[in-house]
């Protein structure tokens, strides 16, 4: 049996193990685990993301379900996607939620990582001041439109700080050909929100997640100058999310079951319902991706991986 | 009794006491006098079995107190009560200061249990806090903050406070030479006071009138570890030591 | 005690975008947190000022450096070594502090235990001697004469417990690092201080609510200023 269906297989049938001892345990309500069952209730789920997720208010939404459903609390650290990661790798947690595939897949790669599944997926955008200097304005290339601004040494406003926009951000420069530095381009090494008012203020560009954009729209100036795939822009603005247990084989103490139960329920139609209608200021913020008909293999192993090759 | 034998000290290569010997009965008024700086305080310091010579036995009531474990040290010393020239007192009452050798002196539990009634605030005041302090003229300031007496009165109340746990020898180091003289004879007054119940009184003094008001027996330090010792009446007018007759009628000796 | 700029802001506080029982968590965690932290390292530290007031060892001027240096110490880098000893790849890993109260105690204690102890050290030493002969030679034992130098030299104490809950409640770096800012889904705080509150807040952008906890914050170390002081005051108006 080829890796890939031995994965999917134990996927779900971890999943339904978790949830079928979620059912036999005492449900509904915290009470200590009485070890013979094999119920989850009462513990405590570690989950480290990143800063933008967090503050989008997602998951504080859809976790009381979970939480009362199985009878647990989960504890959503909000850390940043390097250090995310680096929790994860210590033990210190047992799922992690990042939107960041290349080091998702250097994770699953160096064995930390298990399990993984699509999640959801939002976009990001390029924003800038109405009057737009560079002349970006729907643009249909998010590559062209940094090399313009570049050209333009147009003021840029950029994260600095290896999240999963920087990451992105640099990935563009780099399929963009061009190498950013300069007057122009600002590294703040701030969050999101601030990064966007630094940007206000001096009337730059930024590349920002759809989602906090939103969220600070009401405060700042800037506009959205190249759409982001989920309004028809370019593909490469894609935003995708994944979802990992941390391996209980590494690590002993990672709540394992409780993860999976968690991974189970999250890419569950009822839970992805829920992301979806998850609203800010009166607009959609993530779009569910792991419930399909054509479920895509690609999302449990490295990206790049084939059972041909000689990766394990 | 508490006595020392041929006791003999240096501080470096300063010769303080050579082979003095001196003791001080309950009951009498003992004067160590001399100039400032001639080793007073450490005489006192030995009597009050803080500080052991280099050379000699220190006993109390026979026993040799250097030879003691430090516990059974403290016993001995709780028995006696010292009062230095700068009044020291507590930054608290009066009442809380003259208490607090009482209070040393009570058993832990004992000790809590009054703490936590004074917090409360339905303490009454020991007896023999209040006896301690008629003595010294001072009933009426029992609630007073301490810092705020005078120099006079803050020196009275340090008189009570080692008088008011009942030892059995007190001493005083230079207790009046700061005092205007009303309070120096209230001070004085309260040390016969004291001799007349029975506690034994080492006073050092610069003050060859004081100790010739007050003192049963003298012991005139002359610098060098030589010391003459005797009733006070008989150094006064007899003295066997030249140095001591310059020094007695008023001369400076050295 | 100044209630009037404390009813101004009210308005903007009642107004604030937050669940019921938020901002109270996020206090009440603050406080628990540092009040534990404050009070474990003064246990901790008048005993070692103690030491160093009043005994000579070998060794006494590196204890004496590395209390100075610890004075200015970087809360961030205090929170590092902290994550590094509780993380479950560190020493105290199998305890399983990382991401709780517990840890960011540990982390406070570290921070406070310096400006504590060099004050106290300070306040203690100024205790003049004849004050310690005094209880001495009344017949103290050698705890009496301590306990007799701490109340002489309580207003020093608590200046020193002040600069070290000062310093305690105001920090971010660390109790972020190993606390994690958590707050559970329904708004109520598990590791989240006022502190890191602010910074949540700045992070997104919303700089109006995190100046309203930043006041918040102030008014808090104020009261619990003034409270202290008011407790000294009352020893002396006796």
């Amino acid at each position: 049996m080829s890796i890939q269906r031995r994965q999917f297989i134990a996927a779900i049938g971890g999943g339904a193990l978790a949830g079928i001892a979620g059912c036999s345990g005492t449900g509904g309500q915290a009470q200590s685990d009485n070890g013979s069952s094999a119920g989850v209730a009462g513990e405590t789920l570690t989950l480290t993301t990143t800063t933008s997720t967090y503050d989008t208010g997602l998951l504080d939404a859809i976790h009381p379900d979970f939480e009362e459903m199985y009878g647990v609390t989960v504890d959503a650290v909000a850390q940043g996607t390097g250090a995310a990661l680096e929790s994860a790798r210590n033990g210190d947690s047992d799922v992690v939620m990042v939107h960041a595939r290349g080091l998702e897949d250097e994770f699953m790669r160096n064995g930390y990582g298990i399990n993984r599944r699509d999640l959801m997926f939002n976009d990001f955008v390029i924003v800038g001041p109405e009057s737009d200097p560079a002349g970006v304005q729907g643009m249909s290339s998010a590559t062209e439109a940094l090399t313009t601004i570049a050209e333009a040494e147009a003021t840029f406003v950029s994260r600095g700080d290896n999240s999963g926009t920087h990451t992105k951000e640099l990935n563009l420069w780099d399929a963009a050909g061009t190498d950013p530095g300069g007057d122009w381009y600002q590294e703040t090494g701030t969050g999101m929100g601030e990064a966007l008012n630094i940007a206000n203020q001096q009337g730059a560009y930024t590349l920002s997640d759809r989602g906090t954009y939103i969220s600070q729209r009401s405060e700042i100036d800037l506009v959205i100058l190249v759409q982001g795939p989920i309004e028809g822009g370019p593909e490469i603005l894609a935003n995708p999310y994944g979802i990992m247990a941390v391996n209980p084989g590494v690590h002993d103490n990672a709540n394992y079951d409780l993860a999976m139960a968690y991974i189970g329920w999250i890419t569950s139609p009822g839970a992805q319902d829920a992301i979806s209608n998850y609203q800010m200021n009166g607009e959609q913020l993530f779009f569910p991706e792991a419930v399909s008909e054509n479920p895509d293999f690609q999302q449990y192993v490295p990206e790049g991986w084939s059972s041909d090759s000689g990766d394990e | 009794m508490v006595r020392l034998s041929n006791v003999s000290h240096a501080f470096g290569d300063e010769t303080v006491v050579r082979n003095l010997s001196l003791s001080i009965d309950p009951g009498e008024v003992v004067a160590i006098i001399g100039p400032s700086g001639v080793g007073k305080t450490t005489v006192l310091r030995f009597l009050a079995l803080f500080l052991e010579p280099d050379e000699g036995t220190v006993t109390l009531d026979g026993q040799d107190v250097w030879s003691l474990s430090e516990d059974e040290r403290l016993k001995l010393r709780r028995r006696i009560g010292m009062v230095f020239q700068e009044a020291s007192l507590f930054d608290a009452t009066v009442e809380r200061n003259v208490e607090y050798g009482l209070r040393v002196r009570e058993s832990w539990s004992d000790r809590l249990r009054d703490e936590l009634w004074s917090v409360l605030g339905s303490n009454g005041t020991p007896e023999a806090v209040t006896e301690a302090l008629e003595l010294v003229g001072l009933s009426d300031k029992l609630g007073q903050e301490a810092r705020s007496l005078s120099g006079g009165e803050a020196q009275r109340v340090s008189f009570a406070r080692a008088l008011a746990y009942e030892p059995n020898y007190l001493l005083l180091d230079e207790p009046t030479s700061d005092l205007d003289p009303r309070n120096t004879a209230l001070i004085e007054e309260a040390i016969r006071e004291a001799r007349d119940r029975g506690i034994g009184i080492g006073i050092a003094t610069h003050d060859m009138h004081q100790a010739e008001r007050i003192a049963d027996r003298v012991a005139v330090l002359l610098g060098e570890g030589v010391a003459e010792v005797g009733p006070a009446e008989r150094v006064f007018e007899n003295p066997t030591d030249e140095r001591t007759a310059k020094f007695v009628s008023g001369e400076l000796v050295y | 005690m100044p209630l009037e700029p404390v009813a101004q802001l009210l308005p903007a506080v009642v107004d604030l975008p937050f669940r019921e029982g938020y901002v109270r968590s996020i206090i009440f965690v603050s406080l628990y947190v540092s009040v534990t932290a404050v009070t474990l390292s003064t246990l901790f530290s008048l005993p070692i000022a103690f030491v160093m007031g009043f005994t000579d060892f070998r060794g006494k001027q590196f204890v004496k450096s590395v209390i100075n240096t610890g004075m200015g110490f970087p809360s961030v880098v205090v929170g590092l070594v902290v994550l590094f000893a509780v993380s479950n790849q560190g020493p105290l890993g199998a305890l399983e502090l990382i991401f709780t109260t517990e840890a960011m105690i540990m982390s406070q204690f570290v921070l406070a235990t310096p400006p504590i102890t060099a004050v106290s050290l300070a306040a203690i030493t100024g205790v003049s001697d004849n004050v310690r002969d005094a209880a001495h030679v009344l017949g103290g034992t050698r705890l009496d004469v301590a306990l007799v130098v701490v109340k002489e030299a309580r207003y020093g104490i608590a200046t020193a417990v002040l600069a070290g809950f000062g310093r305690a409640i105001s920090e971010v770096g660390s109790v972020l690092i190993v606390g994690g800012n958590i707050v559970s889904s329904s708004g109520i705080s598990k590791t989240r201080t006022l502190t890191t509150a602010i910074q949540l807040e700045a992070r997104q952008g919303q700089y109006d609510t995190a100046m309203v906890l930043g006041a918040v914050l102030v008014a808090l170390v104020l009261t619990v200023n003034a409270i202290v002081v008011r407790l000294g005051d009352e020893g002396v108006m006796q």
